[in-house]
């Protein structure tokens, strides 16, 4: 029971940071400024770098290895929220999707810290670093870009009610909420629902972006189930496109 | 010019009412200084672009710090940054510096940097207290000229810099292993070797 509470938790965290690094990732090459370019692709080799780290915790527990869950899972056996495989658009979307979802990560890994699962605390540690520059990165654009033009401040608005119903679905319930919360393992999506709607608002005060009353925002939920939006098998079959023409290979 | 080759046309025709798209087209660059680990100085790392000071610390952290070890770092406006005239031949900096008249403000403090080596980075030597940069620049000859030839003498005042903040020195922490990063752990070379190894045996 533990255990299998102990796996959901980490199988969504994990394909959450892979799908959403790989979507960061397609802006290689195509960001709006070199220096915004380096730093967004590394961020996105931050996120497989952690998403690595949750499978193999996961591998350690008994599951496959952290390559063959990664390229060979059909969409329907993802965990991770529809807000992270929604194609990229505009820079505007993928930056307003980095700042809602990476203050939720942030948070979560801040909660983490206090899980009697061990191996998962000394994760959240160790990638301390690496979830504070995501945040300050999110935080400083969306600051300027909030303020600076009519332009920029409209696009961002756009994209920030666009996304608002996808992010909500980053804190879909799990099944197992009681068991995690009982054995302090995670203290569950609600508490960090209400943490984050905290951070949120407090960064975008300092913008001139409206955030809508959050009860008139209904919730996408599904991805935590298997239940995705048309957008992820095409991202899994490009993604694993190198990978099965050789599982065996070694790299 | 009337050019159908996209590069012809990006080339400024008319500078002066070219100014309005030039302006909007490029930001101000920010210089980056690193502290590699505690024990060292502060150390010149190169430029980034951005619209201001806050978004260039946060581009510098990723442009330059995401391999190596990195203890702190910080930016400054490029145009904010008083540099000497670079050395001829034997010739020290510092000897090219001249007094200013004496100014009558209050003293700020100012950062330091000399070039050492030509091709190298500039290097944190330390701070003094003056009224302009130019009487910075005048203490700093009073202060580090050593008679030891330095190229480049820089003057920085420590008001204009953003600093990484005491809080925000976890910014370094992170996963230790990150070989994926590294280019040697691909190793392409051996299995290159091998394959051709293969196929000159045939």
């Amino acid at each position: 029971m533990i255990e299998d509470a102990t796996k959901e938790l980490l199988y969504k965290m994990a394909d959450d940071q892979l799908i959403l690094g790989h979507r960061n990732s397609e802006w290689t090459g195509f960001g709006p400024l070199l220096e915004e370019d380096i730093a967004f692709s590394s961020m996105a080799q931050d996120k497989l770098g952690q998403s690595l780290a949750l499978y193999q915790l996961l591998h350690q527990m008994g599951e496959a290895p952290p390559d063959t869950v990664a390229f060979m899972r059909e969409s329907a056996n993802f965990h991770n929220c529809i807000f992270t495989e929604l194609p990229n658009g505009e820079y505007d979307f993928s930056l307003i999707r980095h700042f809602l979802f990476d203050a939720a990560e942030i948070l979560r890994f801040e909660m983490l810290r206090e899980s009697t699962f061990i191996p998962l605390s000394q994760l959240a540690v160790k990638i301390t670093g690496e979830l504070r520059y995501h945040d300050l990165h999110a935080r400083t654009w969306i600051r300027q870009l909030g303020s600076a033009t009519e332009e920029s401040i409209l696009r961002l608005q756009q994209s920030l009610t666009f996304s608002l119903p996808y992010a909500l679905g980053i804190f879909e319930i799990s099944p197992h909420e009681e068991v995690l919360r009982t054995e302090k393992i995670f203290e569950g999506e609600n508490v960090l629902r209400n943490r984050w709607m905290e951070r949120v608002e407090e960064t975008l005060k300092t913008t001139e972006l409206r955030l809508p009353p959050w009860e008139s925002i209904v919730p996408v939920y599904g991805g935590r189930l298997g239940n995705h939006s048309e957008h992820l098998q095409p991202l899994l079959d490009e993604m694993s496109e190198v990978f099965k023409i050789d599982p065996t290979a070694e790299w | 010019m009337n050019s159908l080759d996209p590069r012809v046309k990006r080339l400024p025709q008319d500078v002066a009412s070219n100014k309005e798209e030039a302006a909007l087209s490029q930001f101000p660059t920010f210089e980056v200084f690193v502290q590699p680990n505690p024990k060292k100085p502060f150390q010149h790392e190169g430029a980034v672009h951005a619209p201001n000071l806050e978004m260039s610390y946060v581009m510098a952290k990723e442009a330059f710090t995401r391999r190596f070890t990195c203890s702190s770092l910080y930016v400054v406006e490029t145009a904010k940054i008083l540099v000497s005239a670079i050395s001829e031949g034997d010739q020290n900096a510092f000897d090219l510096i001249e007094e200013p008249t004496k100014g009558t403000g209050n003293g700020m403090s100012f950062e330091i940097y000399l070039l050492q080596k030509r091709g190298k980075q500039t290097v944190h030597a330390g701070q003094v207290v003056a009224s302009s940069p130019e009487e910075a620049m005048w203490n700093a000859r009073q202060q580090f000229n050593k008679g030891t030839q330095v190229f480049q003498v820089w003057a920085i005042k420590t008001d204009d810099i953003r600093f990484t903040t005491v809080d925000e020195g976890d910014l370094w922490k992170t996963l230790p292993e990150k070989k994926f990063r590294d280019a040697s752990d691909y190793k392409g070379g051996d299995k290159l070797k091998e394959f051709l190894d293969k196929s000159n045996s045939l």
